[in-house]
């Protein structure tokens, strides 16, 4: 029974990532002839680069406002749209479409909302009396990491919300009728009730997130370009493989990126098992 | 009247023979006749090329085009997987070292004969150690692009040799209100940014590296610390857009300078002219012209970027690819394809164009010609797209205040190193 799950696992994904990790400890690069054993110098070589430094840290910056924007804002949006007596597939729906979307469309998307002439956010801003006639919001680092990070956000909230909206409507409605009899306000059942009740499925959503602004590349490439200011890991890893032709160099700043991320995702998933676990 | 048998089989064996030979004609003129060819090339290309193509072979065409941009990773990312992404691809001369060390194209020595390479000057700088990698199509180096109108209108009647003048033109256009940002000018992280620099490098009188590729670029008396220095004070004065640090040479072409809304093209590439002269392309017909690239003593300097036509080791179908190459490269065609912004890479047929009154800007491309030069007299080495990206996001960086000018070419010179040690 367990032969189908264990020969694609083993095909699609330790295959494959076995075979990265061997060819990341050699120099495999279609410019040079023979791929000569090199240990770990493709692992320790990050530590020198100074573009690889700083796509590291943007990507660090693009995770943590991605999953604390994705986790507070979708737990919020859940909540209101939990409320909703009618109309809820509707509201779903809409709100799921821009998950639905590629990652370059909504770049694309973005990229007209953004722009500096006929941009629909400078002319709102400039509708309401604020000075952003021609703004460009790329032209400086901050801005441009945030402009980046609203389009992911804007990109991977809805899936926040679908997973924390299926824990909160498997809460049976008899634990808030009595918080409820008891005199609990609203704010006191959301704390004691439907995050105790839900944090699993927010330990979900946020390992979810942080894999993929860990992975955000589409919407930086769109946006910015290479652009060294906003550069993501991932973005700089397809430069040094496909670009520069180090590929074994790529293949190790893959596996960090793999690794890192699901520590920190695993880091979750115990955090909140301990906390909820019923011993 | 009635004829002998024998002579009916006889006439009958005529007429056979004469409709078969006539097919055998054909298949010889035609031989891959039915057959398909893919190719991927930069946008825009001609719009009927796959229906010439299959008139004149019998080929069909699968033609398929982005920008330079999109193309050049379509192509690196399939090569690099061991897929050909075409039968037959772009092959841009800042790929040669980098792909001829990869070994990923087919030598061409026997696709076109010595009279085709001796019409195609540039050739040669796709030639490494006897084989012949790709063919040139466009003869992509680089003038200046002006809008003679705008500049009349302001009052500016000698077109500028130096670049003293030049940016005293562009503030007499700005300084009418005739448009908001006169000089159109690739600030973004792409090629078109790294190219523009290394052409001011040149007007400034110098050039990249010496013969031991060691860096000339960081002194700031250098041609390149200038050149940078200079596309820095261009966007300070408000010459050049702002929004040029997002946007990529062609997009600058087709947004800004075709529309009207910017005057001069530093790096103005000579195949645009008749897509800029067109009223069906272009808002600005009649109003471009090409000039010699203006440098700071006055006496012209360029270079050239060709682009050939390759053929991957994987294609799948070598032999159609070939007829594809020779048709495009023949001196009818190049004739044809100009009218498409495709410059001939043929002496032969720019000469056909010129006596024929159709090169637009003939002078201005007749007096620049002589002065093109190899960026790279040795060829463009394997560590080229390093190098160039380190320049494009270094610019970048600086264009939008993030680094200084020493800080940028400190850091230019720095990847180029590590580069090369590579």
């Amino acid at each position: 029974m367990v032969l189908p799950i264990l020969l694609t696992m083993g095909g699609l994904v330790f295959y494959p990532l076995l075979s990265t990790a061997w060819d990341s400890l050699h120099r495999v690069n279609p410019m040079q002839a023979g791929t000569p054993f090199v240990g770990i110098s493709n692992y320790t070589r990050v530590f020198s680069d100074v573009e690889v430094g700083q796509a590291w840290l943007n990507t660090f910056k693009y995770v943590v406002i991605a999953v604390f924007a994705e986790t507070v804002l979708g737990v919020l949006a859940a909540s209101l749209i939990n409320q909703l007596k009618s109309g809820r597939q509707w509201v779903l729906a809409a709100v799921v479409l821009p998950w639905a979307l590629p990652g370059v469309v909504s770049g694309v998307i973005w990229q007209w909302i953004y722009s500096p002439g006929p941009g629909l956010l400078n002319g709102l801003l400039v509708m309401i009396g604020l000075d952003y006639e021609g703004h460009l919001w790329f032209n400086d680092s901050t801005s441009a990491m945030l402009a980046v990070s609203v389009v992911h956000i804007w990109r991977m909230l809805p899936l926040t919300i679908v997973i924390v909206l299926a824990a909160m409507q498997s809460i049976p409605g008899d634990l808030y009728e009595a918080a409820r009899m008891d005199g609990a306000s609203r704010l006191v059942m959301f704390r004691n009730i439907t995050l105790p009740l839900t944090r699993g499925a927010i330990a979900v959503a946020m390992t979810n997130a942080t894999v993929s602004a860990f992975n955000l590349f589409d919407e930086a490439i769109v946006l910015a370009r290479n652009s060294l200011e906003t550069r993501p890991i991932l973005l700089q890893i397809y430069l040094e493989a496909f670009k520069k032709l180090n590929f074994s160099y790529g293949m190790a700043l893959s596996l960090m990126v793999t690794f890192i991320s699901l520590a920190i995702s695993l880091g979750y998933v115990l955090r909140i098992h301990r906390s909820t676990r019923l011993d | 009247m009635h004829l002998p048998k024998s002579d009916l089989v006889f006439a009958f064996s005529v007429v056979l023979m004469a409709i078969t030979s006539g097919i055998a004609l054909a298949d010889d003129a035609k031989p891959f006749a039915g057959q398909t060819v893919s190719v991927l090339l930069p946008s825009p290309q001609d719009a009927n090329m796959a229906a010439d193509f299959e008139k004149a072979t019998g080929i069909k065409l699968d033609l398929q085009t982005a920008s330079w941009d999109d193309v050049s990773v379509k192509i690196s990312t399939a090569l690099l997987a061991g897929t050909a992404p075409a039968d037959v691809t772009e092959f841009d001369w800042s790929w040669t070292g980098q792909f001829a060390a990869a070994d990923w194209y087919t030598p061409l020595n026997d696709t076109v004969d010595a009279a085709t390479l001796d019409d195609i000057k540039g050739s040669t700088i796709f030639n490494v150690n006897g084989k012949v990698l790709a063919i040139p199509y466009t003869n992509d180096f680089r003038v200046m692009l002006v809008n003679k109108k705008q500049f009349a209108d302001a009052g500016v009647t000698v077109m500028p040799k130096t670049l003293d003048e030049l940016v005293a033109a562009a503030k007499a256009v700005k300084a009418k209100g005739i448009v908001k940002y006169p000089i159109g000018l690739p600030l973004s992280a792409t090629e078109g940014a790294s190219t523009s620099w290394y052409l001011l490098t040149k007007a400034f009188g110098g050039d990249l590296f010496d013969k031991d590729m060691k860096p000339l670029f960081t002194a700031p008396d250098s041609a390149g610390y200038k050149a940078m220095a200079f596309e820095m004070m261009l966007l300070k004065e408000g010459l050049v857009d702002p929004a040029s640090t997002g946007l990529k040479d062609s997009e600058i072409n087709e947004t800004l300078f075709a529309k009207g809304l910017t005057s001069i093209m530093i790096s103005g590439e000579p195949g645009r002219l008749g897509a800029y002269n067109d009223p069906a392309q272009s808002v600005v017909a009649g109003q471009v012209q090409a000039i010699p690239i203006a440098t700071e003593s006055g006496k012209t300097r360029s270079f050239g970027l060709l682009e050939g036509l390759g053929i991957p080791r994987n294609a799948q179908n070598p032999e159609a690819a070939k007829e594809f190459i020779k048709w495009m490269t023949s001196k009818d065609y190049q004739i044809h394809n100009y009218a498409n912004g495709v410059l001939p890479t043929r002496t032969s047929a720019l000469a056909e164009l010129q006596q024929q009154g159709k090169l637009v800007s003939g002078e201005a491309l007749v007096e620049q010609a002589p002065t093109v030069e190899a960026l790279f007299p040795s060829g463009a080495p394997a560590w080229y797209p390093q190098f160039s990206l380190a320049v494009n996001t270094s610019i970048n960086s600086a264009a939008k205040g993030e680094i200084s000018v020493e800080q940028a070419v400190q850091r230019i010179a720095e990847a180029a190193a590590e580069a090369v040690k590579q």
